[in-house]
């Protein structure tokens, strides 16, 4: 660049040598992101049955429990994401028991109640933390393999990703998984042979709190730290359970790593502002042909 | 003896004062001393008591800010600038012999919520002027509550043209409104500046699809248009699902000499963190906010150049620099340069035209801020026709300024010395 007087400038190489396979590879990536945040919540929606809108709270909880590890000299991602289980499972288990059980046969009232315990910890985090945003130190990418940049991050969601989701699929189709399965489809019967199906309840309440939370904490160094920063996971998250159904763990994986390549390739070729229409829009045409989620054989319409 | 009768029961003069004192003992006494020191104390105290401002009404000054919500990170800043501010005018005795008081809404960043904010400042909280809103939307709904009651607002931070054309079209309803930041053509013409001198020929423009972050990007086009220099990429990100990764792989695949940055927010640090990572070093020249941030910026890979403009920095003047070190005394970290320089200057402004009108009477500190020109952090604020402060690379004072981040901290590198 003329009259450039900085060093790095005028830098050859600055641009990826395929920027559409980058592009693809970000969405893979993106998307076992939003698999991983919505990982949580489907557990709940399928064995809970309640809408938690909660869950970007935990999710923040994680981040920031990163952020505190990061600050005190601890930058080992696994300490934060155990930290991060531990406490948010601890928290999970306490909404679960105290408030999500006795109100869970009023609707409204869970997802009111846990849209202010959401609020509420927003504002307790910006009490401890401050309102401003932070950041941890990002690392270098993993690798560039023929010019497409690995991000580390994006490479470490999508093995986590991949790992919960086929965990979750393995312990469903074992006898251990038997009594979520059974409470998933009808609790009175579950009940009838003894299972604590209100303890089963709040245990995969607290779960799930960790499992956000983990995901939070993995991909606290990309992105930047604030109180409010679990809305958007939320949503997504949403998104994608609901689209998805709860019937087959692994559609909601795949499901969401379609979304992350359609909003990725779409902010690309097309415009960025048009990668959220997109999304949207597919989804409202995926419910409206399949209301019960994609995991439904055949069309389930209600007419 | 008649004669020695009638002097004894009715006196026919008065006993002279020192003589009636020297008569009088016991308990006379002791009441008469009790009521002559207290008289004295409260002769002395008086004239003290009357020069003391917290003795007096307090100056209300109602401040309009999204202290919870996305922009609470601002939002508080500005709070903290402008407590700053008031603390330093009632150090310095106050104003007008009174103290100045605070006045806090949380706005949440919320058009509705700005507006009723306002109201309720104007009208519940008896406030003698308003400093905010934070975001240009919010800005807009306590303009109409503002002028409404004739009330004077100084906008610190909000940048679109709306805020000060309502002045220039009907001066007669909006001629309450002033603005001490800068408007989105004054904007342009400093990072346009800025960017002249470094000689760039292309630059990609990347922001949050908000509406003036898009009139930023229009602005900036048409700044540097008459230079050739030309945007090789555009884009702006929702904010609901900002999707950064594409943005930043065709930003960079655009090869521009430089990446403007429009969002103030935690985005654009996330921004730059996925630019970084996919390895462009292309530089970057962020409008200020949280980019301005020491604490974030410690942790982002500087690899390639990164630039923030801010109102003023740290050594841009001997303003700039005791205002810093008050902050950072204060507040325990340092300024950004723009969502805390802009609204402590806009309360300085405020204070300084009600000393110098005189009175606390809303016209004659509205003709007091339309003639007069009041020292701030970044510069001597004078306001044009429009009640917009002039800003702008051609200006005396008000020039802004750009830092360079490096290892060990900021470098001014604009304007250059």
């Amino acid at each position: 660049m003329p009259g450039s007087s900085f060093p790095g400038a005028d830098a050859p190489g600055d641009t990826a040598v395929n920027p559409l396979a980058q592009v693809l590879v970000d969405g893979i990536f993106t998307g076992a992101s939003y698999a991983l945040m919505a990982a949580g919540l489907a557990l709940i929606l399928g064995v809970v049955k309640v809408v938690n809108l909660s869950h970007g709270a935990f999710f923040t909880l994680g981040a920031y429990v990163a952020y505190v590890l990061d600050s005190r000299g601890v930058g080992n991602p696994l300490a934060a994401v155990f930290m991060a289980a531990v406490i948010a499972f601890a928290f999970g288990v306490f909404l679960g028991k105290s408030f999500i059980n006795p109100v869970r046969s009023h609707s409204f009232s869970v997802a009111v109640g846990s849209l202010g315990f959401a609020i509420l910890f927003e504002q307790a985090a910006q009490m401890l933390w401050g309102p401003h945003p932070l950041s941890i130190d990002l690392g270098a990418p993993l690798a560039v393999v023929d010019g497409v940049t690995l991000r580390r991050w994006g490479v470490i969601s999508f093995l986590v990703s991949l790992g919960l989701v086929g965990g979750l699929s393995h312990l469903l189709s074992r006898p251990l998984g038997l009594p979520l399965k059974l409470i998933a489809e009808d609790e009175e019967i579950a009940g009838s042979v003894g299972m604590d199906v209100e303890k089963i309840r709040y245990l995969t309440f607290g779960a799930a709190s960790a499992v956000a939370a983990v995901a939070g904490a993995l991909l606290a160094p990309a992105m930047a730290i604030t109180p409010t920063m679990g809305r958007v996971p939320l949503i997504l998250s949403l998104i994608v359970v609901i689209a998805s159904g709860m019937e087959k763990v692994w559609n909601l994986f795949f499901l969401a790593v379609g979304l992350g390549l359609l909003s990725n390739v779409s902010a690309y070729l097309l415009a960025p502002s048009w990668s959220y229409v997109l999304l949207l829009a597919v989804i409202c045409l995926l419910l409206v042909l399949r209301p019960s989620g994609l995991a439904t054989v055949g069309p389930s319409r209600d007419y | 003896m008649f004669g020695l009768y009638i002097a004894r029961s009715v006196p026919a003069q008065p006993a002279p004062f020192l003589c009636y004192l020297f008569r009088m003992t016991g308990v006379r006494l002791f009441r008469f001393l009790a009521l002559f020191f207290a008289g004295l104390l409260l002769a002395g105290f008086l004239p003290a008591f009357a020069d003391d401002p917290s003795s007096r009404p307090t100056i209300r000054v109602g401040i309009l800010a999204p202290l919870s919500g996305p922009f609470a990170s601002g939002g508080s800043s500005f709070l903290e600038a402008a407590t700053l501010a008031v603390e330093q005018a009632n150090e310095g005795g106050g104003i007008l012999g009174r103290r100045v008081e605070l006045v806090v809404a949380d706005s949440q960043g919320r058009v509705e919520t700005a507006k009723s904010e306002a109201m309720r400042l104007i009208s519940r909280e008896k406030v003698f002027a308003i400093v905010g809103a934070y975001l240009s939307e919010e800005t807009i709904g306590a303009i109409e509550a503002a002028t409404a009651a004739r009330k004077i607002l100084i906008v610190p931070v909000a940048a679109t043209a709306e805020i000060t054309d309502g002045v220039s079209r009907d001066y007669p309803r909006y001629r309450y409104v002033f603005r001490v930041g800068y408007s989105i053509p004054q904007w342009a013409a400093m990072m346009g500046e800025f960017l002249r001198q470094r000689g760039v020929k292309t630059y990609a423009f990347v922001g949050a699809s908000i509406r003036w972050n898009r009139e930023l990007a229009g602005a900036l086009k048409k700044t540097l248009a008459g230079s050739g220099i030309l945007p090789v990429y555009e884009a702006f990100y929702s904010p609901r699902n900002p999707a950064f990764e594409p943005v930043a792989v065709a930003a960079a695949a655009a090869a521009p000499d430089f990446l403007v940055l429009g969002d103030p927010g935690k985005n654009s640090v996330v921004f730059v963190k996925r630019i970084r990572e996919g390895g462009s070093k292309v530089p970057i020249l962020s409008v200020g906010g949280s980019l301005g941030d020491a604490r974030v910026v410690a942790s982002l890979p500087l690899s390639g150049p990164l630039y923030v403009q801010a109102a003023a920095w740290m050594g841009t003047s001997e303003a700039a620099t005791r205002y810093v070190t008050a902050f950072e005394k204060r507040f325990g970290y340092s300024p950004v340069g723009y969502s805390d320089t802009l609204p402590h200057d806009a309360m300085t402004v405020l204070l300084s035209a009600i000393r110098a009108a005189g009175r606390l009477d809303t016209d004659s500190v509205i003709s007091a801020l339309e003639k007069g020109a009041f020292p701030g952090v970044a510069g001597t604020y004078r306001f044009d026709a429009s009640h917009q402060a002039t800003w702008g690379p051609g200006s005396p004072d008000l020039h802004g300024t750009v830092i360079q981040w490096e290892k060990d901290g900021a470098r001014i590198v604009f304007p250059r010395r």
